[in-house]
């Protein structure tokens, strides 16, 4: 059975920062509770995602003191990308993660050993130990709802639309039809994901963004590495050292004439 | 009008925002931003890894094995009668070494059968799954030879079928050593955390050195303990000097030719704590007690002095791995490093 890769389009210029992503995600997946911090940056006091918060509320107040009518205040609800070269795909050493039927990445929890290579292995900071169960965990793009045939809990619970689940191919024609809206009313507006730079190493990614600023204003990094891309040059650097180390070696043992 | 001028330089340094948020947040009156915001609140982009001394251990004593292995293959390929105690106590320490590394691994994991679940599947693209497969081989690998150095030694009365124990030589001897002694490396150098992946072309040959470093460090020691000659003693103690003169240049080297990534490693309390005892105490020191008796025609030997450069030694490959293992913790919590990296 093939299924069309489905993904999220997450709308930062829709998002009025209620967090019912954030709530419906906790409460579907039932994940554990992170504290009443509070963190003083906005109202964003989840502060990130972690292994107990797979969709991150981020609040951006841009004041211009010059001109205060130009002051902008963002919110962006942060999520895995679902890469189509996942990094922490690529480190597990347990084939706990998967790409499933739906094309999106996912942990299975029964697999999982907890090795945490994935942590650093991911170019976005998504996936991270859960200290209870000492095992990896992120957004599944609520693989048990799809199987069902419903949409993922944050994209249920979203108000304005901001946050959509759908085909990919559907949902990018969307995105540009309201990059265009808002480019033709002067206003600035961009997609983190689809082919931009971001996309060298990572490839385009399920779970894409519209941005009204530059991605390093939402903690997206405009630059994601695929840490694979690194290993040739490490294992060249780690063999060569083996190889002349074992030639000092082999000198210093060589027998030597007259002496045995 | 720049950034600095409209905004004032609260803004343009850029460096308002962190723990203190509350605070600076409250004085500035505004709780947000410039328009030439350059991070999110300075919040993290990647999360940290979670290794701590069990990893950190693993990457010395596993290095130490695969150098002790190496050693003990050259010297018996050597020859040399008086080399034999060496053979002897490598064999049997990269078998301890192999036999403890796997044991802080499955302490890292929690639970013994935690590591089965790698052995799954093979995956060439993970440096994690090739180093369980890498590990296995040279567990394998050592515990043979140690048994057939029981066996010479008259402790065990039977010996290893040739038909097992000549493919596992064959297959398991010196790529499974030789990857044990640098896939560490590779496994930190293969992620997305600056000071590490920006490290690639070092970390992997400084860990080999300091393996060498290391482990001949270990068999001197050893071999003064256990009263060995002082012809072994000098072999041991010219690989310990180039391979530690080797691994002090690349750190140099390192250090010189990496940017504002490297801060975690470099600067502040553990690049000092790098400084003095790795590269002063761990490098520096053992290679001057060494080098007396590494030039001087007629070898003497010094128990006492051997000891100490041994443990300096030891304990400066264990500060490195420390240090490069806890840098990557700190790098990842640098989101400015991660935001601006170059690659």
């Amino acid at each position: 059975m093939s299924t069309p890769e489905h993904g999220f389009f997450t709308d930062v210029t829709l998002c009025i920062g209620c967090k019912a992503c954030e709530v419906a995600c906790k409460q579907w997946n039932q994940l554990p509770a992170d504290g009443y911090a509070l963190s003083g940056n906005s109202y964003d006091n989840t502060n990130g995602l972690s292994a107990t918060t797979w969709r991150h509320v981020a609040f951006v107040e841009q004041m211009d003191r010059v001109e205060p009518s130009a002051s902008r205040w963002m919110m962006m609800s942060d999520v895995c990308k679902h890469c189509t070269n996942a990094g922490c795909l690529e480190a597990c050493p347990t084939g706990a993660i998967i790409r499933n039927e739906f094309n999106d990445v996912f942990v299975q929890p029964d697999v999982c050993n907890g090795c945490g290579y994935c942590v650093p292995s991911c170019p976005f900071g998504v996936v991270a130990i859960q200290p209870q169960s000492g095992i990896a965990q992120k957004c599944t793009l609520c693989y048990d709802r799809q199987k069902d045939g419903l949409e993922p809990a944050c994209a249920k619970s979203c108000p304005t639309e901001s946050i959509t689940f759908g085909p990919i191919e559907e949902l990018r024609a969307l995105a540009e039809a309201r990059v265009a809206k808002l480019q033709a009313e002067g206003r600035e507006a961009h997609l983190y994901g689809v082919d931009g730079p971001e996309t060298r190493d990572v490839g385009a990614l399920n779970a894409f963004f519209l941005i009204p600023d530059r991605p390093e204003v939402f903690n997206l990094p405009p630059n994601p590495v695929l840490p694979s891309k690194f290993q040739r040059a490490a294992y060249t650097s780690g063999l060569l050292g083996a190889l002349a180390l074992g030639a000092v070696g082999l000198a210093v043992f060589r027998p030597k004439p007259g002496s045995a | 009008m720049d950034a600095t001028e409209k905004h004032g330089a609260q803004y343009a340094a850029g460096g308002a925002y962190g723990p203190d948020a509350v605070a600076t947040s409250m004085q500035r009156g505004d709780g947000g931003f410039g328009r030439d915001q350059q991070t999110y609140y300075d919040h993290p982009v990647l999360q940290k890894p979670h290794w701590k001394w069990e990893i950190v251990t693993y990457f010395f004593v596993g290095g130490i094995a695969a150098a002790s292995s190496a050693l003990a293959a050259l010297a018996a390929a050597g020859g040399d009668p008086d080399d034999a105690l060496l053979v002897r106590n490598a064999r049997y320490s990269a078998l301890a070494g192999a036999l403890v590394s796997g044991a802080l691994l499955v302490k890292d994991l929690g639970r013994p059968d935690r590591f089965l679940n790698m052995l799954r599947i093979v995956k060439l693209k993970s440096p994690m799954s090739v180093g369980v497969y890498v590990l296995s081989l040279f567990s394998m690998n050592a515990g043979l030879r140690a048994l057939e150095q029981l066996r010479a030694d008259g402790h065990v009365p039977f010996a290893v079928p040739g038909w097992i124990a000549k493919p596992l030589r064959v297959s398991t001897g010196a790529p499974s050593t030789a990857l044990m002694a640098c896939y560490t490396g590779v496994l930190v150098s293969a992620t997305a955390i600056p000071v590490w992946f920006t490290g690639r072309r070092h970390i992997p040959a400084i860990f080999v050195c300091s393996a060498a470093s290391t482990g001949a460090a270990l068999q001197n020691g050893l071999l003064a303990l256990t009263g060995g000659s002082a012809r072994t003693s000098k072999k041991l103690a010219v690989i310990e000097l180039i391979a530690s003169s080797a691994e002090a240049i690349l750190l140099l080297h390192w250090r010189l030719s990496v940017g504002e990534s490297a801060k975690p490693l470099f600067r502040g309390t553990r690049g000092r704590r790098l400084e003095r005892f790795t590269l002063v105490g761990g490098l520096a020191l053992p290679a001057l007690l060494l080098l007396p008796s590494v030039v001087s025609r007629r070898p003497r030997h010094d128990p006492a002095l051997g000891l100490i450069a041994a443990a300096a030694a030891l304990f400066g490959g264990y500060v490195l791995r420390e240090s490069v293992v806890y840098a990557g913790r700190d790098s990842a919590s640098d989101a400015r490093a991660y935001l601006r990296h170059p690659e």
